[in-house]
């Protein structure tokens, strides 16, 4: 972490800025993402996949499991496929079948778990999970671009490439879980552990892994059907196959619970962009992101995307990246060129787009960059500070939470949504005040509403009580105890608010799972209306079997962002 | 039935939420139970007590009385509610007039399941503060319990013992007294001139050993499914039932 001088030289972005919702939800993976710091960290320390089981029947069903060996343990990723009908394929939490259920074990697996496994793991929530599972999650098949890949491969030929484009994967997880789940490991066993420091790292392995899966079991489905005949698929279309994720409302309180978290996620990527700016450009660097822009223009150009909206922001995209690519070959590499741009961007650029740039400035310049990925976790502890003078804690929610007292909640759009938790699953679910069952069991997430509500009462009590301390105002008021810890503990942190009002009538929820997508490392960003998307995981980044020839190059084995369709002949 | 720290803290947690205990006394009261058995310390025996208390009585319009205090002490009326529901706050005013005087005396009367109390001593402990509680068990034979946690450990010495003399004023004694010093450690170290019997004693090096091997094999807690059946059921209560609304959030319509 930065020192507090380092910091005020730098250009850091405020929070006023940066933690505006439609500005997070505008976010783009970066090299930063989990995703894209994992791959670095299995090439680096020379994490070796091997597939250990296959026994799948000719129809692609049965059992797998590939052992995964690292410095520090070793781990096995163990799939069940199962037969599944079309009718019962379904992306929504309700579901209670899948085409596969996969789980991360720690350690080696034996005949006796291996039974607990193929009894709990395919019945997800409703199993109780091993505890010596650290991950569990299912997937489903896209039943259309499978097909097309295994009756093209048992012809012999490549399939064609261009369902890809749209969903860029042969299957997708609706949820992955860890952190002790339904009877699994808890996150605090893979604290210490070094090959999970990385925020999400054993649920991002998991799927790593399933990746290859959803490539042996197409070949060897292939392989089955046409004796002879049938070809594995190319390592070029290899590259191209990601895997897809399905998600909604269910990862949306997630932002607003951890917001120690995301204010070191965020704090990382604002000081990553700093460091960057503050680089000396030469015409290399120059050409560099000229060259990432191109990439990129030309991976919106591919992508194909049914949400409307999103549609008309990529198609912005696309125009803007034009202009940009245009200014940066004409503009002389001086010493202040990517302020530049960057101000340019600010007044002339949609927030897409200016989000993009950034996201590629830091590709530019890894070594400044990549040691924080090591700062993305923190120790979330939220304590009171029962002695802080009121008129401080007063102080704070004026200059820090100005934004929440801005809000005028006496508008009914103001306070249109509630948020509740629904039986089914538990998952969070939005409903309208006024109208919708729930409103009693209201959910806390919108955190403006508290905080103001926290500073109307401390202001009256202040009249009366001018020199107490919290503690005093809490005895008074205890069912805030929790607003005042999360405004006492956030008082030293810029980036853990999220400035929206999660009640408003014109909330979009999709910005919220956006913010934490980017950060997972997802691509082809594809909403299904507001409350549900479908994204894809690694879609470019190299195989398993290039992890495991120990890639020479390491920037190179890291330079797969921006996933453009092979060549076709 | 096995379940993780993590099940078990979420679902405590939405359990007393179902109750209606407050979002900051449902978090506490659920990191003091796992507190508890994580350090094998009967926090799951507690909890059942405390839930069977609970639902017996009404406490929700119930909350703990500031009876007296000046700058050094404060005395409250927990008005016979569990520890999870009555002392975080009271334990927060001592913590305050500790920093603020080098020592804070804090005597909760009324409470019921103390045990639990060390859950919410060792978050205290843990911002550098050195505190000693003690409290009687049981009158006849007189039983008292003394807990000691030094500045920053997460651990704290604990001695169980009877006297046996009892003193003549021997009313019933539900209270808990704590003491908490900025700079002086207060960790019991038994130096009578009664008799006394030991009944139990953990010292601060074996309930450490007791956390890190917890934390290296990551082994849940044994639950009695009774108990988790009843946890779910209270949990239920936060959640809303579906209705046609509802599906708009379950993801897209096949």
């Amino acid at each position: 972490m930065l020192d507090s001088a380092t910091l005020n030289t730098l250009a850091i972005r405020p929070p006023g800025v940066v933690m505006d919702l439609e500005r997070l939800g505008s976010l783009t993976a970066s090299r930063l993402s989990f995703s894209r710091s994992l791959l670095r960290q299995m090439a680096r320390q020379r994490w070796q996949i091997q597939r250990e089981r296959f026994e799948l029947d000719e129809d692609g069903f049965g059992q797998t499991i590939y052992r995964l060996q690292t410095p520090n343990g070793r781990y096995h990723v163990v799939i069940f496929s199962h037969p599944l009908s079309d009718d019962q394929r379904s992306d929504r939490v309700t579901a209670e079948a899948w085409d596969l259920t996969f789980g991360l074990v720690e350690g080696d697996v034996e005949e006796a778990l291996m039974c607990s496994l193929a009894e709990n793991l395919p019945l997800q929530e409703a199993g109780r999970q091993n505890p010596q599972l650290l991950v569990i999650s299912r997937a489903n098949k896209s039943t259309r671009n499978f097909d097309a890949f295994v009756t093209a491969l048992s012809r012999g030929q490549q399939p064609s490439i261009d369902d890809l484009k749209s969903s860029g994967y042969l299957y997708r997880t609706t949820a992955v879980y860890g952190n002790g789940k339904f009877g699994i490991k808890d996150y605090s066993r893979l604290r210490d552990n070094p090959d999970f420091r990385q925020p999400f790292a054993a649920q991002m392995i998991a799927v790593y892994v399933l990746r290859q899966f959803s490539i042996d079991q197409l070949e060897h489905i292939a392989a089955r059907r046409a004796p002879g005949t049938a070809v594995p698929l190319s390592n070029a279309i290899q590259r191209y196959v990601g895997i897809g994720n399905s998600t909604g409302l269910g990862m949306a309180p997630f932002l607003i619970n951890h917001p120690l978290l995301i204010n070191q996620w965020i704090y990382c990527r604002e000081q990553a962009l700093a460091l960057a700016k503050a680089n000396l450009p030469d015409e290399s660097a120059r050409d560099r992101l000229v060259a990432l822009c191109e990439r990129a223009q030309q991976y919106y150009l591919e992508s194909q995307v049914e949400d409307k909206d999103q549609a008309e922001r990529n198609s912005t995209l696309l125009e803007e990246l034009a202009h940009v690519t245009a200014w940066l070959q004409q503009m002389p590499a001086e010493s202040t060129l990517w302020y530049q741009l960057t101000e340019w961007g600010e007044a002339a650029l949609s927030l897409e787009t200016q989000e993009l740039l950034n996201s590629l400035l830091l590709e530019i310049y890894p070594e400044s960059v990549d040691p924080l990925e090591d700062e993305m976790s923190v120790e979330e502890v939220q304590d009171l500070i029962p002695d802080m003078p009121l008129i401080q804690l007063k102080q704070i929610i004026e200059t820090q939470f100005d934004w929440a007292l801005s809000q005028d909640l006496t508008d009914p759009d103001e306070r249109y949504w509630f948020w509740y938790r629904s039986i089914e699953k538990e998952e969070p679910r939005l409903g309208v005040r006024g109208v919708d069952q729930g409103e009693e069991k209201e959910i806390a997430l919108a955190i403006g509403p508290r905080v103001q509500q926290v500073y109307l009462l401390l202001e009256s009590y202040l009249e009366a009580n001018p020199t107490g301390v919290a503690v005093d105002f809490l005895l008074e008021h205890s069912r805030v105890v929790d607003v005042v810890r999360r405004i006492q503990s956030m008082s030293n942190t810029a980036y853990g608010e999220i400035r929206g009002n999660l009640w408003h009538r014109e909330l979009r929820p999709m910005h919220l799972l956006r913010t934490k997508l980017s950060f997972l490392g997802a691509g082809r960003f594809d909403p299904r209306g507001d409350r549900w998307v479908r994204v894809t995981f690694f879609q470019g980044a190299p195989s398993i079997a290039e992890l495991n020839a120990e890639p020479a190059d390491l920037s190179g084995f890291d330079d797969w962002s921006f996933a453009l369709a092979p060549h076709q002949t | 039935m096995m379940v993780s720290y993590n099940e078990l803290q979420a679902l405590s947690r939405k359990a007393f939420l179902g109750i209606g205990f407050s979002e900051a006394q449902a978090d506490d009261a659920a990191d003091m139970v796992c507190w508890m058995e994580s350090h094998e310390l009967n926090g799951l025996v507690e909890l059942n007590q405390a839930l069977q208390r609970i639902l017996a009585e009404d406490n929700r319009d119930k909350s703990p009385e500031l009876l007296y205090q000046d700058a050094d002490l404060a005395i409250i009326d927990g008005h016979d509610m569990s520890v999870l529901q009555c002392s975080h706050l009271p334990l927060e005013l001592a913590f305050a007039k500790a920093r603020a005087r080098g020592l804070g005396v804090l005597k909760i009367r009324h409470c019921r399941q103390r045990q639990l109390i060390m859950g919410y001593l060792a978050r205290l402990a843990s911002r550098g503060m050195n505190i000693t509680a003690l409290w009687r068990h049981a009158q006849t034979p007189l039983t008292e319990q003394v807990v000691g946690f030094r500045a920053n450990s997460t651990v704290p010495s604990i001695r169980i013992y009877t006297l046996e003399e009892i003193p003549d004023e021997n009313k019933l004694n539900t209270g808990i007294t704590v003491i908490m010093a900025n700079h002086v450690d207060l960790l019991p170290t038994m130096r009578s001139d009664y008799s006394y019997d030991l009944l139990a004693r953990h010292e601060e090096s074996e309930l450490l050993e007791v956390e890190v091997r917890r934390r290296a094999s990551g082994d849940g807690f044994d639950v009695p499914s009774s108990l988790w059946d009843q946890l779910k059921t209270l949990a239920q209560r936060t959640f809303v039932e579906s209705f046609e609304g509802s599906q708009l959030g379950a993801g897209p319509l096949d």
